[in-house]
């Protein structure tokens, strides 16, 4: 039966009250451990369709007649538009509408950053409809940009207001400590660079528009056009079949969305607004550089008796807050917090939420500092965080759903007991060292989201649902849960999803939600299937329906009697069993959290700066692991992510002019396979007993937060160095190294001289 | 645009004299880069991939001609890799194997970049660049080849038709700094011989002036060398990296390969 709740909501930290309407969750979480489907390794049910160019990707969509529009973007940092005249765009071949932001609302005059859309062309051709752009005649009225995130902040330029926490006395605990360590630390802005860059295809059928694009919402985005364009939702149908990524930035419908429909309203054809690799660079969104002056205070004994920290997120031209506060206050068990954080309004690109938007930053800056609180007391850094653990959450006293951070460090143990044997590597030119750090995330996802399970005569088994699959391979996962529910076979089941026309509602795949939202309603559905199953199953061999089950194929009675499935379901014909499944609410009164460790193996060439990441081991606790494959690969991924942003990934502007200086794949440096270093996977594998009918809880995320900051402590491992701004990159470390030969030569203690 | 293809060494002089604004291209790697980032619209482009004669390397007489349409590939594999060394490990640093199945050594020449891996290796050997005309053959030493960022000594009609160098069988070495593992245009690099037949050390810099530079001294100057090399570099600041760091890492680099070359 459907209540109507008032519950708490959270999407990629950030919570609010709203009221819902949730489905009770009728099925009890199976036993631990893998399952027959559920748990077991599977590869991707569209892993060959993709191989082999099959999978039809927004990129992929041209439809008959369709028009290509080209954007034009403020090429400086500050500037207003005046004077936009469209009309010489329109006089070129092959165009075939324009628009600008006199005429639309959807456009700003008002150009913040360099990227910032003012106008667009529609033509027949893309190179058309970019020399339409390159012919809009406009004024811009440059002035200074703002670029400095310190000054913004003392001039009182923020995005938003700013977030201040406090719970115990910070300042008394830090007066009474025995050590406190206090230190800067940076984090750069990096790019999401999805394979697939933003883009939509709109059109419209009657009063209908259809919109293809390469979302993480399929629903947000229908919300989002409807209320922008003044329709009501369900006349806006949303279509993401198979996606590039997104990895944060596509959690809404974008300008390049309004574009696209809008220029298809003026003229009647399928119009396709698709970012390039530049524009991706430029203006689709990026994790926002930030500064963090942080004090942690400790009694001798490793008891961490306060933490602080002051926050400056910079955000660019427009944004919200990330979290860069929140794992100094969630990670520890400390009494005494007091954080602040504010946001830098500037003139570079909107920030977009980006794979754990904040945490990565302040679990980079908070775990560092903590190894150098360790190193101060002379307390080991595992050891340090053992004793600092936090046994109910820190917040506000609730206890969590599941917790077994405590479990992987034991089984990082290890992991970390290779350390001397990895820093005996060490010569003169490479030193060798470990470091680790923890994650704390969210993760846990919640309701509204539903699924439809469709059983046909054939024992062809079909779940429909209009969620979308952003490439983490949540269809395949999705389908093991029914496949472990109806007691048949992986290669039974399909899904049908990517479409809200077709599918009920689902929720959003960010915030490492998708499994825990969409997994349970999947589950749900399945078992309403099943249930109906099993009465006609007792009504066809005469049994009570208590007594039967559903494993292997065959409905099983336990009276040791058992058919076929086929020889049921072949009495349907054209019947079908339709099952309706919903997500049950979340525990109340408890907290959902994801929890982590990472054990870095580095050697650092204390010549050049270079950096080598030799091994990682990563071992997370995110309740029951539905396919061990897929999560391995969102481990690796999640990784590979944060190796790029911890070493070679920068987003650079020109710091007169912020200019962006990065704009191709030439200049900014993703990690290449080369760079990668072995990587060792475990899970906990613990179902959460409180949460939903599955026990499982999100992995997108909590893989790519530790990993800075394990690399950063291994290099101190190694070398001795504090390296407290990312990315580090080789200047980064010899400054490092210079910094601590600079500290060594003050305190008296002669050592070897460091380059300069 | 207008792509022409010849089929021989001949046909393609003949065409470069007729139409002297057509820019080469064999592996693409450089000018494909220039054509997507829209930074060149030649009109004419002289595919030089159906010439024969460009192709492979020879030996006669003890010297080596590798043609300009030796790829980094070709350059890595024994026999050529153990007659010049430090040129196999520069061609090794080069790009992703796609890259290095396509790119050429003339395109290296042809696009004169300080950054150009082949460079330092070819200048340490003491390269001949050979280049072609309707006009006749003519031969110049790769540092008169080179006159500045980007800029050589290429006549409008002439094309690269070979590198020309005597290897001296002395032990050399190539290193390069990057700001990761593989794919990357060199933050800076060196090569360097220790020639112990000639008492001559000899380094050349890549990514760290407007041109390849060559910085030669004395066997008996090793304990300065490093220095020396690190003084003759004129870098600039930009995108990969700093001046200060790059003059840092080449003398941590020529005291590397001293120690390579000399132990």
């Amino acid at each position: 039966m459907a209540r109507l709740i008032r519950t708490e909501k959270e999407v990629e930290g950030r919570y609010e009250e709203v009221w819902t309407v949730v489905e009770e969750d009728a099925l009890d979480q199976w036993p631990a451990g893998p399952l027959e489907v559920v748990g077991q390794p599977a590869q991707r049910q569209d892993g060959l369709q993709r191989a082999r160019g099959e999978a039809r990707y927004t990129a992929d969509v041209r439809l008959p007649g369709m028009l290509h529009a080209a954007v034009l973007r403020s090429g400086v940092a500050r500037a207003d538009a005046r004077a936009i005249d469209v009309l010489p765009a329109l006089e070129l071949p092959g165009v075939q509408a324009a628009l600008s932001c006199e005429e639309v609302d959807f456009l700003d005059a008002e150009a913040g950053y360099p990227g910032a859309a003012v106008a667009a062309v529609a033509a027949d051709t893309i190179e058309q409809a970019r020399a339409g752009v390159e012919a809009i005649a406009v004024e811009w009225d440059e002035s200074e940009p703002l670029l400095d995130p310190d000054e913004a902040i003392a001039r009182g330029q923020l995005v938003s207001e700013s977030s201040s926490y406090e719970r115990g006395d910070l300042e008394a605990a830090l007066a009474g400590a025995d050590v406190v360590v206090e230190a800067e630390y940076r984090t750069q802005s990096v790019l999401h660079n999805s394979m697939e860059t933003h883009q939509a295809v709109c059109h419209w059928e009657g009063d209908t528009l259809v919109v293809h694009i390469s979302t993480q919402y399929i629903w947000g985005v229908r919300d989002e056009l409807a209320e922008k364009l003044g329709l009501r939702p369900d006349d806006v149908r949303v279509v993401c079949e198979f996606m590039g990524g997104g990895f944060g930035a596509k959690n809404g419908a974008g300008d390049y969305s309004l574009i696209a429909a809008e220029l298809s309203r003026r003229t009647g054809r399928p119009v396709r607004c698709a970012l390039t690799r530049r524009e991706e660079n430029l203006a689709a969104g990026n994790r926002n550089a930030t500064i963090q002056r942080l004090r942690a205070g400790a009694r001798s004994d490793g008891t961490i008796v306060g933490l602080g920290g002051e926050f400056v997120n910079a955000v660019g031209w427009s944004g919200w807050l990330a979290g860069t506060d929140g794992p100094m206050q969630m990670l520890y068990g400390v009494d005494n917090v007091a954080t602040m954080l504010r946001g830098a309004k500037l003139n570079s690109a909107p920030m977009a939420a980006f794979r754990a938007p904040g945490f990565v930053e302040g679990t980079f800056g908070l775990e560092c500092l903590l190894d150098e609180l360790g190193g101060k007391l002379g307390i080991d850094p595992l050891e340090l965080r053992r004793r600092n653990h936090a046994d109910a959450d820190v917040l506000d006293g609730r206890p969590y759903s599941s917790k077994s951070l405590l479990e992987c460090y034991r089984r990082a143990e290890p992991h970390w007991d290779r350390r001397h044997e990895v820093r005996a590597r060490s010569d003169e030119t490479w030193k060798h060292g470990v470091g680790l750090a923890s994650q704390v995330w969210y993760g846990g996802g919640g309701p509204p989201s539903y699924a439809w399970v469709r059983v046909g005569s054939d024992g062809s088994m079909t779940v429909v649902t209009a969620m979308q699959d952003i490439g983490t391979g949540s269809r395949t996962a999705m389908a093991q849960i029914a496949a472990e529910e109806l007691g048949v076979s992986l290669a039974q089941v399909r899904v049908e999803l990517g479409d809200s026309a077709r599918g009920p509602f689902a929720s959003i795949s960010a915030g490492s939600s998708t499994i825990p939202s969409m997994g349970p309603a999947v589950r749900s559905a399945a078992g309403d299937a099943r249930r109906q199953i099993l009465e006609l199953a007792a009504q066809r061999w005469q049994k009570e329906q208590r007594t039967l089950s559903l494993k292997g194929g065959r409905i099983v009675c336990s009276d040791g009697g058992s058919w076929p499935l086929e020889s049921l379901l072949g009495l349907l014909e054209d019947a079908q069993i339709l099952g309706m499944g919903a997500r049950g609410p979340n525990p109340t009164g408890m907290r959902v959290l994801t929890f982590g460790v990472q054990v870095a193996e580095v050697a650092v060439d204390v010549g050049t700066g270079e950096i080598r990441v030799g091994r990682i081991a990563a071992i997370h606790d995110v309740g029951r692991i539905i396919n061990p494959l897929g999560a391995r690969s969102q481990v690796e991924g999640g990784i590979i992510q944060a190796l790029g942003h911890t070493l070679s990934e920068h987003r650079l502007l020109d710091p007169r002019t912020g200019t962006v200086l990065t704009q191709t794949l030439d200049a900014y440096k993703l990690p290449t396979i080369a760079d990668v270093p072995e990587i060792v996977c475990e899970f906990v594998d613990e179902p959460d007993s409180h949460l939903t009918n599955l026990g499982a809880k999100g992995l997108g995320e909590p893989p790519i937060i530790p990993t800075a900051a394990a690399i950063a402590n291994a290099i101190r491992d190694a070398t001795g160095a504090d390296v407290r701004s990312l990315p580090i990159d080789r200047e980064e470390m010899l400054r490092a190294l210079a910094a601590l030969a600079r500290a060594k030569e003050r305190s008296g203690d002669r050592v070897a001289a460091r380059p300069a | 645009m207008e792509v022409l293809t010849p089929r021989s060494l001949d046909e393609a002089l003949s065409v470069k004299a007729e139409r002297p604004d057509a820019r080469p291209i064999a592996g693409g790697t450089d000018l494909l880069v220039e054509l997507n980032f829209d930074r060149a619209r030649p009109e004419t482009l002289l595919n030089l991939n159906e010439v024969p004669e460009l192709r492979g390397w020879s030996r006669e007489n003890g010297t080596l001609r590798l043609g300009s349409g030796l790829t980094y590939a070709e350059a890595m594999r024994a026999p050529l890799a153990e007659l010049v060394p430090a040129l196999a490990e520069a061609s090794r640093t080069v790009g992703s194997p796609q890259i290095r199945t396509r790119g050429t050594l003339g395109g290296n020449l042809g696009t004169a970049s300080p950054a150009g891996d082949a460079l330092p290796p070819l200048l340490v050997e003491g390269a001949q660049v050979e280049l072609g005309s309707l006009r006749g053959v003519r031969s110049l030493p790769l540092s008169e080849f080179l006159v500045g960022p980007k800029r050589n000594a290429l006549e409008p009609d002439e094309l690269v038709l070979a590198v020309r160098l005597l290897p001296s069988a002395q032990p050399q070495t190539f290193m390069k700094v990057g700001p990761r593992n593989a794919m990357v245009i060199a933050v800076c690099s060196l090569a360097l011989v220790a020639d112990r037949e000639r008492g001559e050390l000899r380094a050349a810099y890549g990514s760290s002036g407007p041109v390849v530079g060559l910085v030669t001294a004395p066997l008996e100057e090793r304990d300065h060398f490093a220095d020396t090399v690190a003084a003759a570099a004129s870098p600039i600041d930009d995108v990969r990296g700093t001046a200060i760091y790059r003059r840092h890492a080449l003398r941590v680099l020529a005291e590397r390969a001293m120690e390579r070359c000399l132990a």
